[in-house]
């Protein structure tokens, strides 16, 4: 019983340390590879955050990906210089403006009861589809083409401006990820976090006991917003190229399905589910065509109705922590008793 | 004013197909509580059967048939196959018809191809009326839409049938007390819807750009019409339509698609921000 | 009619609200099962409909097994529910109600019979009229048709004089034995309520727990010897 419990705990220590390690004795190519999977993890973070925690599904997250990936481009290519060019700016903006967005969207669409769930689905869904052709009509951002040639990752803190090798760029967003990893789970267990699960579980009757649902799903919606915002950026910034398939449907129906089947309510399940589907993709989709797409499509129907917690999210659910475990249990016994029954004395068999 | 003419004419049609379309899926939403992101590729599928009759050599009207009978048994076998399970999990129904959605699509890309297929107008020749000269299949589209609206409203409100199904939707316990098969209830008429979108499908065939992404175009706005109008009475569709339909047919007149759908997509959000449960609610 | 053995069923897997409840129902009695709130009454009438699951015992109806029978099953082998709360549909007019009643019966008419009309005169009265316009009482009346029409031999009754006035309670207590005597109707009736009980019940179950403490069919000694009446049902 002991080792089911901290079986999560210590997966998600070994999966860290494993991507840690990884470019040590792997090649460039596969480093940048992974560094792409790990910025998708931290966008599938930002769905899991607000899907599996706040029981909000939304159609649109690569809105805020490809807000957040536009606006690094602009601001690192000197196109939008209202608050510098730097690098640096580009992050702030990246993260800022997508948070904005997601607080406007949030604010007109958390309407009070009913069909609230499915109506914001339905139109984050419109949303995304809305906002990726316009952004094939706007010239100033590039158009169907989008921006091309987006200036790397930075290291300004050496002598000279001098781009980030492969593997430290790597190490930049592993670091990011796993920072907003620790993040998201300090507020999932802390009181807030209490509030958002209950919303979750049943919002009509969280709202009777007096809190303002609509304010807090706002709140972790900014929240889920920044953080896909900001995974935008060092998307562009790893390769370089932002456009309006960055920011449309299809990314956002890919990162529900990559979330849907690594498991939504654990968010390193989420992140994982990003990697097997991607490593997965490549793989398959040169070798069965067409029937890849329609492969992935059935798995993922037969994850929603037989394993709704996902492929990881068994194995990697972490223990509750302690001050919520119910009265009793994790009780210290006195010496002589034996509260569960599990010593056995000499004569019996 | 002749313009008046045929833009009035566009959104009669284009507002009866859509309603077509919605009743399947608020009759669905009503009777189980789904909301069946797959309607649309229930349309598409309606659609290529066009395309298996012209290829098959049959004449066009044949699919008037076939398109429903064969979205009633694809529909029959999702419900029992997949949608049941998932009836208790609101938010998960979107996820697993979303999925079937991606299924069926990829299914019709290998079976005819990714590219648009053409269907022959059967009904060529357009028709002199109210001083526009106006395209006929139009004019037949609109009968039939109208036709079986009216059929399915009069089975609904008319029907002991209909009865029997808004008393499960009132309160399926006590249906079941009664003695009414509520499970087979369900089955059929995810069937019905099913077999509503695919008739649709096939009627709208002749004047689309039948292609695998066709599905979209009508599954967005037929949620935001159901949304709009309410789903406590088929009128609230009616209204939702007519709303949704008409914006959408004037303004892509006036300025492009893209602005037609934005200006739908704003409206949709300011009348459910005033009136959250649609328009047209049960009397209390 | 109704045998009940040992049953154990609850709301959620593993509990207990009905805990080796056994009783019997002879054909064209009238019998009252009563107990405080939460004995486990309500649940019991739910377990025989097949909307509480049953773990343990048996449930037959006429020498049928019918634990694990769907709701629709158990209707369509002659059980008729008036639950908690009436259950009518209120938009629905009286009639359309009535018809409700009859559209889950295959083998009967879907046509309602004028005899429904004339069992409670208001009803008639108020045919087209919406059900949720109607009091309590008429409501009540309703429903009680609405499972007379699809012409049961078992009739399920749960609390049907609660928060009905006097008279109308009165009236249904009359009529419904009438019917039981006419026709052969075997009544099961939940009650809290002593008034409608000594009106009409031939045999009385007193329940406790989950099961049944206490059993008599001299109901009208109870008027005089209260003790059990105080004893299972006051709080």
């Amino acid at each position: 019983m002991m080792n089911t419990r901290y079986l999560g705990v210590g997966l998600t220590v070994a999966v860290w340390a494993a991507l840690m390690a990884v470019p040590l004795f792997a090649d460039e190519w596969s480093v940048s590879q992974l560094g792409q999977y790990v910025t998708y993890g931290i966008l599938a973070m930002s769905l899991s955050f607000i899907w599996g925690q706040v029981g909000i599904l939304c159609f649109g997250q690569a809105i805020f990906f490809g807000l957040g990936g536009y606006l690094m481009g602009l601001t690192t290519l000197e196109r939008f210089t209202w608050f510098g060019g730097s690098q640096t700016m580009g992050l702030l903006l990246a993260t800022l403006g997508p948070a904005l967005a997601a607080y406007i969207l949030g604010k007109l669409l958390f309407v009070g009861r009913g069909l609230s769930g499915a109506f914001f689905a339905i139109v984050t869904l419109c949303a995304a589809f809305i906002v990726e052709i316009s952004a094939q009509h706007i010239d100033f951002i590039g158009g169907f083409d989008g921006l091309l040639g987006v200036p790397p990752l930075m290291a300004s803190w050496r002598a000279g401006d001098d781009m980030l090798s492969t593997n430290e760029t790597f190490y930049v967003v592993l670091a990011s990820a796993l920072l907003i990893y620790l993040a998201v789970l300090f507020i999932q267990r802390s009181p807030l976090g209490v509030v958002l699960a209950a919303i979750r579980n049943n919002d009509e009757r969280t709202a009777s006991f007096g809190y303002r649902t609509t304010d807090y799903k706002v709140l972790a919606f900014t929240i889920s917003g920044a953080m896909a915002g900001y995974a935008g950026a060092l998307f562009t910034a790893q390769f370089g190229f932002v456009s309006p398939a960055v920011i449309g449907t299809a990314l956002s129906t890919e990162v529900l399905i990559w979330v849907a089947v690594g498991g939504r309510a654990v968010l390193m399940a989420a992140f994982l589910g990003v990697v097997l589907v991607r490593s997965v993709e490549s793989f398959l989709s040169s070798a069965l065509g067409p029937y890849w797409l329609l492969t992935l499509g059935g798995f993922f129907v037969l994850t929603v109705v037989v394993m709704p917690e996902g492929i990881f999210g068994r194995l990697l659910r972490l223990p509750l922590p302690k001050a919520w475990r119910s009265p009793g249990a994790g009780r210290v016994t006195e010496p002589g008793q034996d509260p569960l029954g599990m010593r056995r004395t000499p004569d019996s068999t | 004013m002749n313009f008046a003419i045929g833009l009035g004419l566009d959104t009669l049609s284009f507002s009866l197909s859509l309603l077509l379309v919605s009743l399947g899926l608020v009759i669905i939403f009503g009777l189980m509580n789904v909301i069946n992101m797959a309607h649309g590729e229930f349309f598409l599928l309606g659609a290529y059967s066009v395309v298996a009759v012209q290829q098959l050599q049959l004449p066009y009207w044949a699919a008037l048939i076939v398109a429903p009978i064969a979205l009633a048994l694809v529909g029959l076998v999702l419900e029992q196959l997949i949608i049941r399970h998932v009836y208790h999990r609101f938010i998960d129904t979107i996820l697993a018809t979303w999925g079937i959605s991606i299924v069926l699509k990829q299914l019709i890309i290998i079976g005819f191809g990714p590219t648009s297929q053409s269907i022959v107008n059967p009904l060529p020749e357009p028709v002199h009326i109210l001083g526009v000269v106006y395209p006929s299949f139009r004019l037949f589209i609109m009968g039939a839409a109208l036709a079986v609206s009216i059929a399915t409203f009069w089975v609904f409100y008319r029907s002991n049938l209909g009865l029997a199904i808004r008393g499960v939707i009132a309160n399926r316990a006590m249906a079941a007390s009664l003695g009414l098969n509520t499970r087979r209830m369900d089955r059929w008429t995810f069937a019905f819807g099913a077999a509503l979108a695919g008739f649709a499908g096939a009627v709208m065939a002749p004047i689309m750009s039948v292609d695998p992404q066709m599905g979209g175009g009508f599954l967005i706005p037929a949620f935001l019409s159901i949304m709009v109008g309410g789903v406590s009475h088929l009128f609230g569709v009616v209204l939702g339509v007519g709303l949704i339909g008409s914006t959408s047919t004037v303004i892509s007149s006036l300025d492009t698609q893209l602005a037609a759908q934005i200006a739908v997509f704003l409206l949709a959000i300011v009348i459910i921000r005033l009136w959250p449960e649609g328009l047209i609610t049960r009397k209390r | 009619m109704l045998k009940v053995s040992e049953v154990v069923a609850g709301y959620q897997a593993g509990s207990r609200v009905l805990d080796g409840f056994s009783m019997h129902v002879r054909p064209g009695e009238i019998v009252a099962l009563l107990g405080r709130n939460g004995m486990g009454k309500t649940t019991f009438l739910k377990a025989l409909m097949g909307h509480v699951a049953v773990s343990g015992g048996s449930l037959s109806l006429d020498g049928e097994e019918i634990g694990g029978l769907k709701p629709y099953e158990v209707a369509r082998r002659g059980v008729g529910y008036v639950p908690q709360g009436r259950e009518i549909f209120p938009d629905f007019t009286v009639e359309e109600n009535l018809l409700m009643g009859l559209l889950g019966r295959p083998e009967l008419p879907s046509e309602v019979p004028d005899w429904a009309f004339e069992i409670f005169p208001i009803l008639h009265e108020r045919r087209k009229q919406r059900g949720g316009s109607m009091s309590g009482g008429q409501q009540q009346q309703l429903a009680i048709v609405r499972a007379l029409v699809g012409r049961p031999k078992l009739l399920l009754l749960d609390e049907p004089s609660e928060g009905i006035q006097p008279n109308i309670v009165q009236e249904i207590g009359q009529v419904l034995s009438r019917i039981a005597r006419d026709e052969g109707l075997t009544v099961l009736l939940v009650e809290q309520n002593m008034e409608l009980v000594l009106g009409m019940a031939q045999r009385c179950l007193f329940m406790e727990n989950g099961a049944i403490a206490y059993e008599t069919d001299e109901v009208q000694k109870l008027r005089t010897d209260p003790a059990p009446i105080h004893r299972y049902l006051s709080v």
